[in-house]
Formats: C-alpha cells, sequence, structure tokens
C-alpha cells in the first residue's frame, strides 16, 4: 500500500548571548555545574524577570532571515507545570502573540527545490539539565534561563531527506546571521519531529509520533526514515500506530518508545504579569533589517557569479561558514578561485581533520595559500610538490620559502627538459621502437627515465608534451 | 519624628537597642515578630548620612534579607535564607535604617486577619484580644506600639491599608511601579505593591521618597523622577475636590463609624475642600471582591510554584523528585493557602480561563474605568478604610462567620479597597477616630503619581484629628 508521509518539526535554538533571557546570569556551555547562575535561574522568592535586549534582538535577526513578519508588540505568557527542572514552576514564553508568523525556508533535495512553510517563532526560556543516577538525581542550572527560539514548521515536509534539508537549511540560516552556535550535538539545536503516515490520498491524517533526542543532522533523515518505516509495518500488520514520544537510539538506527505523548496536559497559560508588553521601535526593527548579514542563499549566488564555481563545490564550501569566509581571504591575493576552492575543500580540510583543528584555529595564512596556488599555476612547482609543503604551511609558513628549502622546484626550462628528453631517448633505442609499434607503455617509461633525471622537478606537461614530439620527429626521420 | 531622628546622630546605638528590646518584650503580648535582627552588625555599617539614618525599623517577612531568614509566614519557607537583598533594602540600608525585626505576616500575604501564620496570630496592641488585620499584621503592630517609626509592609488587596485602620497608623500603597518589588515575595504580581506603616504623614513622605525610583530588575518599576514629598507637604486643601463612596458609607452598620466619619469630612469641607458623596454602580462594587479573588488567586498559584522543596525550603522526603515536590507542598502550606492554590488552578484552567480568570480581568478594566471616570471630578475618592474596628480573635470557624459574606457590607465595605490595587492608584490609610478604645481609619485614594496630593489630604486630616504619633500602651 502507498502512503502519504506527513513531518513536522520544531526547533528549539539556544540564542548567542552573554546573558540569559530574563536574567543577568552568563550563558555557558561545558563549564561547572551551577556556576553560571543567579537566584533569578533558580527561582528564588522575590525575584522578577528581566528581558534580554541582544535576545529580543537575535530573534528579530531569525524571524527576518527565515521570512516572518514580526509582532511589534512583544509579550511573554506563563506555561505553568511542576517539574524538577523548572525552578519557577512555570516557564515564561510567547504562546499567545509569538515574535514572529508566516514565513518560509527553501530547501534542496535530489527531488529538487522546495518552499517549507515556517507557522511561527516565539522566545522562550530553557530549563535546567537533569542526571537521572540510579538512587538519586542531579541537577544542573547552568542552562535554566537560556534564552531560546522555538520554530515552528508547517507540516510540508514528507520524506526523510526533506526532513534533513530543512533542518540543515535553518541551521546554516541561524548561524550564518551569527543568532545560534546551532550545535545539535552540544544541544544548543535540538530537533523535535512528528512523523505521521496516512493511506495515500485518504486525505486524513494519521496518529503522529514525535521523535526526541536526535543530536545530529545527518540523524534526522535516519530516524524520520526509519518511524515512516515503522509506521507502514505497523499498519500493514493490522495494528495501530499510537500516539508516542519516541528518542532516536543512534547505535541501531531506531526510534525507542519513551512515554506515551500525555495529550491533556492543562498548561494554564497566561499572560506574564510581572513583564508589561514592549513595543519595538519600527526603527530599530529596521535598524537590524538593514545589517542582517549575508544569508547563505545570497552567498551562493555571489559565488557562482563572481568565482564561477560549480554548484556542488559550493554547496560545500557555504556549508562551512568559517571555510567559505577563509575562502574569500585568499581571494583577495588570487584569481584563481577554482584551484583554491579545490585546495581549500581537499589538502587544507584533509589536514584540518587529521590535525583535529578548525580553519579559524590554524596558522594558515590566506596570503600563503594564495601564493601556493599562484605557483602551481605558473608552473613553478607541482602538485605533487605542493603538497610536500602543506604542513608547513599549515603551521604558517611561506610555501615558497618552504620549496626552496625542500628543493622543491619545477624545471620548466624547455632547454633543459629538451635536453633531458634526447639523453633518454638516445639511450633507449628500444623504447622508441616500441613506440613505433604502437605500445604506449613506452611513453610512459620515457616519462620515467626524464622525470628521473630532473630528480622529480621536471614539469611532467612539458616532459610529456617534449618527448611525444621527439619521438615524432624521430619516427619520421 | 523619622527628620529629627536620623538628625539626631547622639544616642543612635541606645535608641536602636531600645527599640530592639521593646519588641523583645513586646513578644509575648504581640507575637508581632517571625524573626529578631540583631543591630548590632548593621550599627558598626552605618552611612556618614541618610534619611534614616539609625533609624530602627521593621520589616515584614516576606521582603527577602540577603543572610537573614525570611519566611513569608510559611512552613515551607521557614528555613529559607536569602542569598540577596530585596531593592528596598538596598536602600534602606543606604539610607541608615537599621533592621531590628522581621514581621510577622499571614502565610504568603494571603489574608487579611494575620492568623494564619506558621507562628501564631499577631495581636492589637490597642487591645491584645483582638486582631491585627492582614496580612501586613505584625508590622502594623510594631508601628502602632511605638517600636519603630516605620514599618515595610506589601498589599495586595487591602494588606496595608486595612492593618492601618485597625492599628491606629497611617499605612500607605503608592503608585504601582513607584517602588520596586524586587526581592519582594510575590502573592500576585499584577496587584502587590510594596507599602509601609508611619505614625504621621510627614514620616509617610520622608519614607516614600527613600523606598521609590526604577529598578532595572523590576521591569514594571517606573523611570518616573521622585519628587521630594517632604518638601512638597501642604495641609492647604482649598478646592480640592473630594468624592466619597456613598456605597461603602451607606452600608456601615455601625453608626458610630458612619458619625466619625461624616464629622471628619464636615471638617475637611470647613478648611475649604469640596465635598460630594459618589456612588459607584452597585453591582459593580459587589463584583470587587470575586474579581480580587479569582485574579490574586491565579497569580499566586503560579507564582508559589517556586515552592517545591527541591532548591530551598523545607523539604519532605519523596520517592522521586514528584513525590518530593508533592509532599513538600502538601506539608509546607497550611490549608487556606492550599485551597487558595486549588481556587487559583481552576481559574487558568483552559476550560475555564475565559469565564473565569479573563472575565475577572474584565471586571478588574471596568472597576478602573468608573474610578477613572470619577477622577475626572474629582482629586480623591475617600471613604472610611473598614466598617468597625479589629475584630475580636475568635477561633479560626468563627473568622467565616464574621458577617454575611454576600452582604454589600462585606463585599463593598470591607474589600473595596482592592480598588486600589486594581487600578495601582495611590491609597492610603489614615486614622480617624477610636471606638471602644480602638481605631478606625479613613482611606484616601488618588489618581496614579499623585501621592502628594494623597499626602496632604492626609495631612489636613491629620490637623483635624490632631492623630500624630498616636502609639498603643500594650496591656
Amino acid at each position: 500500500m502507498e502512503y502519504d508521509v506527513t513531518i513536522g518539526i520544531e526547533i528549539h535554538c539556544q540564542l548567542k548571548t552573554k546573558t540569559k533571557m530574563f536574567s543577568g546570569a552568563p550563558t555557558s556551555f561545558g563549564r561547572k555545574a551551577n556556576t553560571c547562575v543567579n537566584e533569578i535561574d533558580l527561582g528564588h522568592p522575590g525575584t522578577l524577570p528581566e528581558v534580554n535586549k541582544e535576545a529580543v534582538r537575535k530573534a528579530v535577526m531569525a524571524c527576518t532571515a527565515l521570512h516572518l513578519t514580526i509582532d511589534p508588540l512583544v509579550k511573554f505568557d506563563r506555561k505553568n507545570y511542576y517539574y524538577s527542572d523548572l525552578p519557577k514552576g512555570f516557564q515564561i514564553t510567547q504562546q499567545f502573540h509569538p515574535i514572529g508568523r508566516n514565513g518560509y525556508v527553501d530547501i534542496e533535495t535530489k527531488a529538487g527545490k522546495k518552499q517549507i512553510r515556517i507557522n511561527r517563532i516565539h522566545m522562550e526560556e530553557d530549563t535546567a539539565k537533569q542526571f537521572h543516577l540510579t538512587k538519586f538525581s542531579l541537577l544542573d542550572f547552568n542552562r535554566a534561563g537560556t534564552p531560546l527560539i522555538e520554530i515552528v514548521s508547517e507540516p510540508d515536509m514528507h520524506s526523510g531527506a526533506e526532513a534533513e534539508a530543512y533542518v540543515e537549511a535553518l541551521r546554516q540560516t541561524l548561524y550564518y546571521i551569527g543568532v545560534s552556535d546551532c550545535k545539535m550535538e552540544e544541544g544548543s539545536m535540538r530537533c523535535d519531529t512528528n512523523v505521521s503516515i496516512s493511506p495515500k490520498g485518504s486525505g486524513v491524517l494519521g496518529t503522529k509520533c514525535e521523535i526526541k533526542n536526535i543530536n545530529s543532522i545527518s540523524h534526522v533523515g535516519k530516524a524520520v526514515d526509519y518511524e515512516i518505516k515503522r509506521q507502514k509495518e505497523l499498519l500493514e500488520n493490522g495494528e495501530k500506530v499510537i500516539q508516542q514520544t519516541r528518542r532516536f537510539d543512534e547505535k541501531t538506527g531506531t526510534t525507542i518508545a519513551m512515554r506515551s505523548k500525555e495529550s491533556n496536559v492543562d498548561y494554564k497559560f497566561f499572560p506574564e504579569p510581572n513583564i508589561f508588553p514592549i513595543r519595538l521601535a519600527d526603527e530599530w526593527i529596521a535598524d537590524i533589517q538593514a545589517h542582517m548579514p549575508e544569508l547563505p542563499e545570497a552567498r551562493k549566488a555571489r559565488y557562482s557569479k563572481d568565482y564561477g564555481l560549480s554548484a556542488h563545490d559550493i554547496a560545500i564550501l557555504i556549508s562551512n561558514k568559517e571555510m567559505s569566509e577563509y575562502f574569500e581571504e585568499v581571494m583577495q591575493y588570487t584569481k584563481n578561485a577554482k584551484l583554491a576552492c579545490n585546495w581549500l575543500l581537499s589538502e587544507v580540510s584533509a589536514w584540518l581533520n587529521t590535525n583535529e583543528k578548525t580553519i579559524t584555529d590554524c596558522d594558515l595564512q590566506p596570503a600563503s595559500l594564495a601564493k601556493l596556488v599562484g605557483m602551481i599555476e605558473d608552473g613553478k612547482i607541482s602538485n605533487a610538490q605542493a603538497k610536500q609543503v602543506v604542513d608547513e604551511m599549515m603551521h604558517g609558513e611561506d610555501p615558497e620559502e618552504v620549496a626552496n628549502k625542500k628543493g622543491l622546484k619545477q624545471v620548466s626550462d624547455t632547454g633543459a627538459i629538451e635536453a633531458m628528453v634526447k639523453e633518454a631517448l638516445d639511450e633507449n633505442p628500444q623504447a622508441i621502437e616500441d613506440f613505433k609499434n604502437g605500445k604506449n607503455k613506452a611513453l610512459g617509461f620515457l616519462m620515467g627515465q626524464v622525470m628521473k633525471k630532473s630528480k622529480g622537478q621536471a614539469n611532467g606537461g612539458m616532459v610529456n608534451k617534449l618527448i611525444k614530439e621527439e619521438l615524432q620527429k624521430r619516427i619520421g626521420e | 519624628m523619622i527628620r529629627e531622628m536620623a538628625k539626631d546622630t547622639s544616642n543612635v546605638e541606645v535608641r536602636v537597642k531600645e527599640a530592639y528590646e521593646k519588641a523583645q518584650a513586646l513578644q509575648d503580648k504581640l507575637n508581632a515578630v517571625i524573626t529578631f535582627v540583631d543591630p548590632e552588625e548593621q550599627l558598626k555599617e552605618l552611612p556618614e548620612d541618610g534619611a534614616f539614618r539609625g533609624v530602627p525599623i521593621v520589616l515584614k517577612d516576606n521582603v527577602n534579607t540577603k543572610g537573614i531568614r525570611t519566611t513569608a509566614g510559611s512552613r515551607i519557607l521557614s528555613n529559607y535564607v536569602p542569598v540577596y537583598d530585596a531593592e528596598i533594602v538596598t536602600k534602606l540600608k543606604k539610607a541608615g535604617a537599621v533592621c531590628i525585626a522581621k514581621a510577622s505576616m499571614d502565610e504568603l500575604a494571603m489574608g487579611g486577619t494575620n492568623l494564619t501564620c506558621f507562628t501564631g496570630p499577631a495581636y492589637n496592641p490597642w487591645d491584645t484580644r483582638r486582631m491585627t488585620g492582614g496580612s501586613s499584621g505584625g508590622s502594623a503592630a510594631l508601628v502602632a506600639s511605638g517600636v519603630v517609626p516605620m514599618a515595610i509592609g506589601s498589599d495586595t488587596g487591602d494588606s496595608v491599608r486595612k492593618p492601618a485602620s485597625f492599628c491606629g497608623i497611617v499605612g500607605v500603597k503608592p503608585t504601582y511601579g513607584r517602588i520596586s518589588r524586587y526581592g519582594i515575595i510575590q502573592y500576585a504580581s499584577s496587584l502587590d505593591h510594596v507599602g509601609y506603616f508611619t505614625r504621621s504623614i510627614e514620616d509617610a513622605a520622608e519614607t516614600l521618597k527613600v523606598l521609590s525610583g526604577r529598578d532595572e530588575r523590576d521591569m514594571t518599576s517606573s523611570t518616573r523622577e521622585v519628587p521630594d514629598y517632604t518638601a512638597l507637604l501642604n495641609s492647604d486643601i482649598r478646592g480640592k475636590k473630594i468624592a466619597v463612596i456613598g456605597n461603602v458609607v451607606k452600608n456601615i452598620s455601625n453608626p458610630e463609624t458612619v458619625k466619625m466619619f461624616q464629622n471628619l469630612m464636615d471638617k475637611l469641607q470647613e478648611k475649604g475642600a469640596i465635598v460630594d458623596v459618589y456612588d459607584f454602580d452597585n453591582d459593580m462594587m459587589r463584583a470587587i471582591l470575586p474579581a480580587y479573588f479569582i485574579i490574586a488567586n491565579c497569580e499566586a498559584t503560579s507564582n508559589d510554584s517556586n515552592l517545591d522543596g527541591i532548591r530551598f525550603g523545607v523539604r519532605e522526603d519523596g520517592e522521586d523528585m514528584e513525590a518530593i515536590m508533592t509532599n513538600s507542598r502538601t506539608k509546607g502550606f497550611g490549608p487556606l493557602i492550599r485551597r487558595r492554590f486549588v481556587i487559583g488552578s481552576y481559574g487558568l484552567f483552559e476550560e475555564n480561563q475565559e469565564r473565569v480568570f479573563r472575565k475577572a480581568q474584565k471586571v478588574r478594566r471596568v472597576v478602573v474605568n468608573a474610578m477613572d471616570d470619577c477622577f475626572k471630578d474629582y482629586d480623591a475618592i475617600v471613604a472610611p478604610a473598614s466598617g468597625n474596628i479589629a475584630p475580636f480573635i475568635n477561633k479560626e470557624e468563627d473568622q467565616d462567620q464574621l458577617s454575611d459574606q454576600l452582604s454589600d457590607e462585606y463585599l463593598i465595605v470591607e474589600n473595596y479597597l482592592a480598588m486600589g490595587n486594581f487600578s495601582g492608584y495611590p491609597s492610603m490609610t489614615v486614622p480617624m477616630g477610636f471606638t471602644e478604645g480602638c481605631p478606625i481609619g479613613v482611606n484616601i485614594t488618588t489618581k496614579a503619581w499623585c501621592e502628594s496630593e494623597m499626602f496632604n489630604i492626609g495631612l489636613a486630616i491629620e490637623e483635624i484629628t490632631g492623630y500624630k504619633d498616636l502609639k498603643a500602651e500594650v496591656k
């Protein structure tokens, strides 16, 4: 049986601010437990919330980048429930008046381009972290009160690939505009995915399951695809899908039931009385929107136009904002975009991976890479030779100096190469005979002989060309 | 008094210790203190000068004091030692005030009797068989008995202005946002006001100057400049238009109260004020208490959700986190509080909210609109602060039968003061007379930010009655 798959995604994204959503305590990741807290984060009696203006600014940026309509009247509400990770016994959120409504993001999968609608973005605060051990539980309040935006999509996705592309598109966009670290593995971006299936064309929505704890983008697709398969199998076996919250299990690549969905929790939402509605000045919003950092889509178009790179190269380059920005720095010193891009994505990236570094924390100078590109381009050094310079260059050394020191120089002097070619041919009459008889192998043999004579420094292209010419000459005689 | 005291640098230590000792000596009779605060340390750190330099004061026990136990009158917070000072504590310290005690209050400030404190009732200094009123009863008792010239209270429905009436002192609740609420253990955020008690209008003006001002940590606090309230004091009320709430006066059954009040109004007219009877819609007046009760309980049930025994306060054991929270809350609160939380939750449930909580908000809006209408023609709204002197403390069950709770006398006379909390407008009670040896007060409410106007009418009344620096001799 064929099925319609419906996927909606809620993303919680921590905003990159110095302090928390409603308190002056510092935000943190990986700091010693309970060191980044004050009386507000711990929900002590008598404390009051103070809205973080920077968080509002970042939320406005997110709304702008994702094409949402901004509500200039900022209001907050309380979501009431008792849980040990919720210090105040309520979460301050925006239930009734989200800061943004009705936006979209463009995604691209193998099936083509598509627009995914975003229902709303609202601001709220994060909870504490809990660690349940066998005999007791531990609470770390460092995360409590960290500013969050929740981005709620419309149920516009229909496959694991689309879900994954959507999350990646959001990640890229939010990361590019600098509102969040968007690290799924560290929890600064969290993804709750709702999946339901129904018989094709039936027009009714099936019972949905929510998948939590997906901690990397590549798992989004896997989790969704597994869930679709699981639900199909249930229906095909005549069973029912039960509304559940499930988690993705990395090891098995499956989703596992956590709890049946508490559909009837009444959160008793009501307006937060300690924060009067805040009117955002039109000029303030306009100023933020006028100074938006470049979005990935715009950068893609620019790279295609300015640098003529292939769509594939651009996609890879753009997916890493820092690499892409580094590339632009290199381009200030060279015109060969293709070669610079290749080097960044191959040799440089490989080195960074091996050495567990990023482009921002290594010593490679953009001018040096550009210089190396120029040396290759000018035939001063061969590709193979250039690879021998990488390590030193990554440690901040000048590629030309390293090449000189190592004696890596490509001989491109026609006279010198010609002499070596003649010498090699003179020494190997059999090879000429072989070539005459159609044995192309002879050409390779002769190449090797010449390269040996040049100690590997002869320009391979020129050697090849000159051997052929010399052979033709001699055969023709 | 406060001014003279602050200027008198000669016997600071003596008077502060006297106050401290007097509070202790009266504890048996008044039970007005939850925690005594030894002034020794504070005396060492007194500023060079300040409007309250070396003046002993008392704080209601819902005012957070760093390092000093703050219980809000509840068992669940009976071991709570705050890690920070309330904004007003910082301000008072800077002004040189010396806190000698944390005063008794109704549990979590929810109540009008001061009988629900986990340390037992506070007793009225004029007649210890009677209640102080609440919820700021301990503070009121300590000012009325002359222990301190000023005590901080908080006012969500009438929690400063009612005990002020019962204890024969000045009780002030300024405009919402005038004084920062940061560090005051909340009852109902949209209705909560920091208030205070003094024994004279001048002290009331002096105190407001110290407490007021914008606090970045309380987003509802105002950026308005703080006037020099003392310098602006002027008892000339010629031409001031006063609206007497007819609905209140005509529903008071005690003729003594009415006579006393009429007398006072006559004298105000003699001083040149224009006094008219102003009738609000009677059904609206009857709706004040239920609307107040719903809003206050709904906000309170949410505000007090942080009291779960997990991070602070008294924790009861349990198998898991949820059980710990449930047990701590069940044992930590008195029965009245638990009942109010249930009512509050009921009002907030999605299926009820429109019909209960939101409707109460609409009533609140209607009341404020009616007040604004009145203020188009009048400078102040005035009425007796209560129909009678402080009631006797009987057994708990008698309290509910104190009066017919659906009567106009109960609904309107005893509960109209919440109008000041609905609107956030400045409101103050000053003593107007005595019957059976016990005081009763009159309430004055003015337009937003018109505290000076309110003080001036209060000053005129003080001049008429001569009730300045009234002190009860506790028997």
